[in-house]
């Protein structure tokens, strides 16, 4: 008996930590505004929705932009996303969004995945971006 | 409207050359009925059945196709060596082992005792599996394994030249390398012949027509001038490169059928016999056999090629297919869509037959259907990555085959 009581005296001591050490963390950084998040759930809807789905489920063959797609991304620059959707995305037609419904529609998913919006939009250069990352957890 | 939209048919105008042709590579010219060399009996044939009631799926994918063929080169990348291994075309499944061995025998040189493998594909999982039969520790890191992987919507039967490459830009040293790499592939399939659950098997290939069959041409249309050295996409079947001829000697050749040998009631027909590979079965096999020998799987995409070098590995096989073309800045990878549609599996009637626009082919897996424009050739689907199913082309293969077997009913 006396052995257990030591790891629970632990448990109890970092349950407790928890709040304090979340409190005392830097706030994530936003990376996009809600505007912007808005408008990019019509482009989703509209040019990404046909394969991805309409939930950003994913098939069986398509990935999921959700729960995985996060375990994929986070912690990566948001300027890297950006690119690889400016470039690779619709698979139909690569390219063919201007990069303005292209950070409409990253804004939209990472809003879709957790990450916090604020005051500032989602700019559309990958050079304004810097290396800012997608921190989600 | 889409398929005028991205399989650029007007480029391909003038290309009557092919009309009436099977797309049969190695059945030699024929006039009409002729006296087969054989004196086989006619087969009994189980009718497929080619209902729309039966058809269960439609896989849709992009073949990676390099017009300088697969890219098997090595880079290093600050302190990793990378080994790339992708861009097969339409030839991943039947080079996979033949391009694994060049692939590991590159990594082997700097004598690693871990490799890492990028993709989890047919062609990075068969590297994967030969690198540790080399001895190796084998990390895979991938967005999916094989069953989630382009390689599975393939159609699976041994084709080591489709779409492998174009004949200017693969260069003469090409073909020899192809051989190398098909006949290795071809002893390597072998292996799994007869193994539970028949993960590679033969069955008899027949080739079907109401018009004489005559052997598949290529020649140039001269009122094209455009190419692919000038648009960056080929733009005609003559510029891809066909290397069959040189593995026939191993690979059976279509052989025509008289009529008294001809079971199905269709003019013409020839036969031969084809190796195919049932993709459940496989991607169980080669997935045992990688955790077997102690491989081990990490879900990672990667975005950029310097994250390579994260990897504790130094040694990095690269066989991420047509994803190369992001991951890896290939642009000189390029879409060529194919689709197959899937019917409940008819094991019963273990052929496959190819008549009008349409192929079907029986295996443990289901009666893979596909649908050719034979007009377009192996142009059909270049350029386009649209990989959303379209059900109906299936239907309309379906549709075109099945009268075969109405009129043998009847």
């Amino acid at each position: 008996m006396a052995n257990l009581a030591v790891p629970a005296a632990l448990l109890v001591a970092t349950v407790a930590l928890v709040p304090i050490a979340a409190l005392s963390a830097p706030s994530v950084k936003s990376l996009y505004s809600e505007a912007q998040a808005t408008e990019g759930a019509t482009l989703y809807a509209q040019r990404c929705a046909m394969c991805h789905g309409k939930t950003l489920e994913g098939t069986w063959e398509i990935p999921t932009l959700k729960g995985r797609f996060l375990n994929n991304w986070n912690h990566a620059p948001v300027a890297r996303l950006f690119d690889y959707v400016s470039k690779a995305m619709p698979q139909m037609a690569p390219g063919s969004l201007t990069p303005d419904q292209n950070a409409k529609i990253v804004a939209y998913i990472l809003k879709e995945n957790g990450a916090p919006a604020g005051a500032t939009a989602l700019p559309t250069d990958t050079a304004a971006m810097g290396n800012a990352t997608i921190e989600v957890k | 409207m889409r398929r005028d939209l991205f399989e650029r048919r007007a480029f391909l105008r003038g290309g009557a050359a092919l009309t009436g042709a099977l797309g049969l590579q190695a059945c030699t010219g024929t006039t009409g009925p002729v006296a087969s060399a054989s004196k086989l009996y006619r087969p009994p044939i189980v009718p497929l059945r080619l209902t729309p009631d039966q058809l269960i799926d439609v896989k849709t994918c992009i073949r990676p196709f390099r017009a300088a063929g697969p890219n098997l080169s090595t880079e290093q990348i600050g302190d990793t060596l990378v080994v790339h291994n992708y861009g097969h075309g339409g030839s991943g499944w039947s080079l996979s082992w033949g391009s694994g061995e060049v692939a590991v025998g590159k990594a082997m040189s700097v004598l690693p005792k871990e490799i890492a493998v990028i993709g989890c594909g047919i062609v990075g999982l068969t590297a994967a599996v030969m690198a540790q039969r080399a001895g190796l520790k084998v990390t895979i890191y991938a967005r999916e394994m094989l069953q989630r992987t382009r390689s599975f919507r393939a159609s699976g039967s041994f084709t080591p030249d489709s779409r492998v490459a174009l004949t200017e830009p693969a260069g003469a040293a090409f073909p020899a390398l192809w051989e190398q790499m098909a006949r290795f592939s071809w002893k390597a399939f072998r292996t799994y012949l007869g193994v539970t659950g028949d993960p590679v098997a033969f069955h008899d290939s027949y080739g079907l027509s109401d018009t004489p069959i005559v052997r598949r041409e290529h020649p140039a249309d001269p009122s094209i001038t455009d190419s692919w050295a000038t648009k960056g996409l080929p733009q005609q079947n003559s510029e891809f490169l066909h290397l069959s001829d040189r593995i026939k000697d191993i690979v059976p050749q279509m052989q025509p059928l008289s009529a008294e040998e001809n079971p199905f009631g269709v003019a013409h027909a020839v036969r031969g016999s084809e190796m195919y590979f049932n993709f459940a079965s496989y991607g169980h096999t080669l997935l045992g056999e990688f955790f077997e020998n102690g491989g081990t799987f990490v879900n990672r995409d990667f975005h950029d090629p310097s994250e390579v070098t994260t990897l504790k590995e130094k040694v990095v096989i690269h066989s991420t297919g047509f994803a190369a073309r992001d991951l890896w800045h290939d642009k000189t990878v390029m879409p060529v869509r194919g689709q197959t549609g899937w019917l409940v599996p008819q094991r019963e009637a273990n052929y496959s037959i190819r008549y009008k626009s349409g192929l079907a082919l029986s295996k443990s897996d289901g009666v893979c259907i596909m649908h050719f424009d034979n007009e377009l050739g192996e142009m059909q689907g270049v350029g386009n990555s649209l990989e959303l199913p379209d059900r109906d082309d299936v239907l309309a293969a379906m549709a075109d085959m099945a009268p075969i077997f109405e009129k043998k009913g009847a």
